[in-house]
């Protein structure tokens, strides 16, 4: 094709057409290469993530029987499952445990990753692995030990409330209270990260700003409201939204240490639709499923949403 | 500099409470497993045992159902977190470096998972499996999860930050793009491989609800599920059952302090900020 044009060309330019066919060469090699390099990571999100989610949106929207052909309900489950006071009563026990969680892990993560900031390297260093090391544990292990430390008798909160004469309480199987029960080892779990993250965030902030702010004649407390909250809006924001999404989203604390009760006063969203998914009567996977996608468009449209935000921010920061 | 002594005893108590806090569940579980069977559940409550007694460990290691738990787990995550590596830094690499047709609806493609939750899928991708024959095996446990969007945009992330001279010389020496991805490009993975492998490793060894749905073989249980079997079935042995706990929160600990100089500043080159 570009040979037709190659014979009027003058000796100069046919180093050019040698480049582009160069260029082209390795482009095609690329290809190769890049489908070779990219092929297993695209079989297996097919095959173990895309693919589900498309059975799911269709097993959602079908009525599928052992004795009839699958027939076309529509929303039909979805109305179904929006009318089930015990799917709200999900949503909202998953709301109360983000609330509970997500600004107590934020506001502690705050405190500690600034005072770090302020440590010499090596007391900095043991603290940054000390507040990482919940972090490792599983929340079943978790799950555990919380549940011993409840207990009434050699329960440890009991244990330190009794000696200053209260007590002693039960905790999980009080409806009023299970919860919050939960919340104290999500936030145990969850603040090791949170906090690594915020002092990243706060590392990058110059020092010259708090200088400046200093010679304006700033406060300790005028400097993280006028300096540090600000440059750091993004990174709460990012740790709001996850936090928030992966609090909503707790499963094997409410699993191991209540299963969900009492009287549902701990069934998370995800720990309904795995009830459901394990319930036997006619429908109940289909409408655990339909819950499962439902979470999934409100939580994948806010996920979505903040990546854009961080990202398009982060184009405009350079 | 009047207040500065009051000010370093007010960091010192404030770093105590924050490293106590932490702690405090982890060294509770370790030294309850340490407690006879009636002092563990002793009312007033005390803290140490009178007797430090290794019982609870030696029973619990003596058990060849835990101690088969802990290792299939461990080999488990070891094969999982390699696997991870491999197929999420092969297209970190293509979708960092290289230019290839339909480049970026495969990036849309491979990155959409991490809008996914895992459990609008969890059904779907368990008649998945069951229908590939996958229930009961080890596959089962890994496969499903090897390919992460989260760990190949954050592999990727680190990759756009190495300077593209390092490999244009290789390249001007005729190099292949594969030459450079494993001469170059891997030597330099160190500091992200140990934050996503760290990472891989503990989201295999801490899984529970997929284990429980996918696994019935008592030879393949994972340790997560050994020690929730272990809390429904015998809830009332607390010394046993602390020993267990913090023995499977072992190995685990003992990596994060190894790597821990790495973790600590992974979100640093993860290009979140």
């Amino acid at each position: 094709m570009s040979g037709t044009h190659g014979g009027a060309a003058s000796a100069g330019v046919m180093p050019v057409t040698a480049v582009r066919r160069r260029r082209l060469g390795s482009h095609l090699r690329d290809n190769r290469t890049a489908y070779l390099m990219i092929a297993p990571m695209v079989i297996l999100l097919s095959v173990f993530v895309i693919y589900p989610l498309g059975y799911a949106l269709y097993l959602s929207t079908f009525e599928i029987s052992f004795y009839k052909d699958p027939v076309f309900v529509g929303p039909q489950f979805y109305w179904y499952v929006l009318d089930s006071p015990r799917f709200w009563n999900a949503i909202s026990v998953g709301l109360r445990l983000a609330v509970m969680v997500v600004p107590v892990i934020l506001a502690l993560a705050f405190l500690i990753a600034s005072l770090i900031k302020t440590l010499g390297r090596r007391l900095a260093g043991f603290l940054k692995t000390t507040i990482y090391l919940p972090t490792v544990v599983s929340g079943v292990v978790a799950s555990v030990v919380f549940t011993f430390m409840y207990r009434s008798d050699g329960g440890l909160v009991n244990g330190f409330l009794g000696a200053v004469g209260i007590g002693p309480f039960t905790y999980l199987s009080n409806p009023a209270i299970a919860l919050p029960a939960i919340a104290v080892p999500a936030i145990w779990l969850g603040i090791g990260v949170s906090t690594l993250i915020m002092l990243a965030g706060m590392l990058d902030i110059p020092e010259t700003y708090y200088e400046a702010a200093e010679l304006e004649g700033a406060g300790f407390l005028a400097q993280i409201r006028y300096v540090t909250i600000p440059l750091l809006k993004n990174v709460l924001l990012f740790l709001f939204v996850t936090g928030f999404i992966l609090a909503v989203q707790q499963v094997d604390l409410p699993l191991v240490m209540t299963g969900g009760g009492p009287v549902d006063a701990t069934m998370t969203p995800n720990l309904f639709i795995f009830t459901q998914f394990k319930d036997p009567t006619p429908y109940a996977t289909s409408f655990s499923l339909t819950v499962a996608l439902i979470l999934f468009f409100v939580l994948g449209l806010i996920s979505m949403l903040i990546f854009r935000l961080v990202r398009s921010d982060k184009a405009v920061d350079g | 500099m009047r207040r500065r002594p009051l000010a370093r005893l007010a960091t010192f108590v404030f770093v105590l409470i924050v490293a106590v806090s932490a702690l405090l569940p982890v060294a509770w579980m370790a030294i309850a497993g340490f407690k006879g069977k009636t002092e563990v559940l002793a009312t007033p409550f005390q803290f140490f045992p009178e007797i430090w007694n290794p019982d609870n460990y030696l029973q619990i290691l003596g058990d060849p159902v835990f101690v088969q738990a802990m290792t299939i787990t461990f080999v488990g995550a070891v094969i999982f977190t390699i696997l991870s590596l491999g197929v999420n830094s092969f297209a970190a690499y293509a979708f960092a470096r290289l230019d290839f047709r339909f480049k970026r609806a495969l990036w849309a493609f491979c990155i959409l998972p991490l809008f996914i939750p895992a459990f609008a899928i969890l059904m779907t991708s368990f008649v998945v499996v069951s229908n590939l024959g996958m229930l009961d095996s080890l596959a089962v446990l890994i496969i499903p999860g090897v390919a992460s969007a989260f760990q190949m945009f954050f592999i990727r992330q680190f990759y756009l930050g190495i300077p593209l001279v390092l490999e244009e010389a290789a390249m001007i020496d005729g190099a292949s793009r594969w030459t450079v991805f494993t001469r170059i490009f891997l030597p330099l993975s160190r500091a992200p491989f140990v934050v996503v492998g760290v990472a891989s490793f503990l989201a295999y060894w801490n899984a529970y609800v997929w284990p429980i749905l996918t696994i019935q073989n008592p030879d393949l249980f994972q340790i997560q599920q050994y020690i929730g079997n272990f809390r429904q079935e015998r809830g009332n042995e607390w010394g046993l059952l602390m020993a267990g706990s913090f023995l499977s929160a072992l190995p685990l600990i003992v990596i994060v302090l190894i790597f821990q100089r790495y973790i600590v500043n992974g979100v640093r080159i993860s290009g979140l900020k």
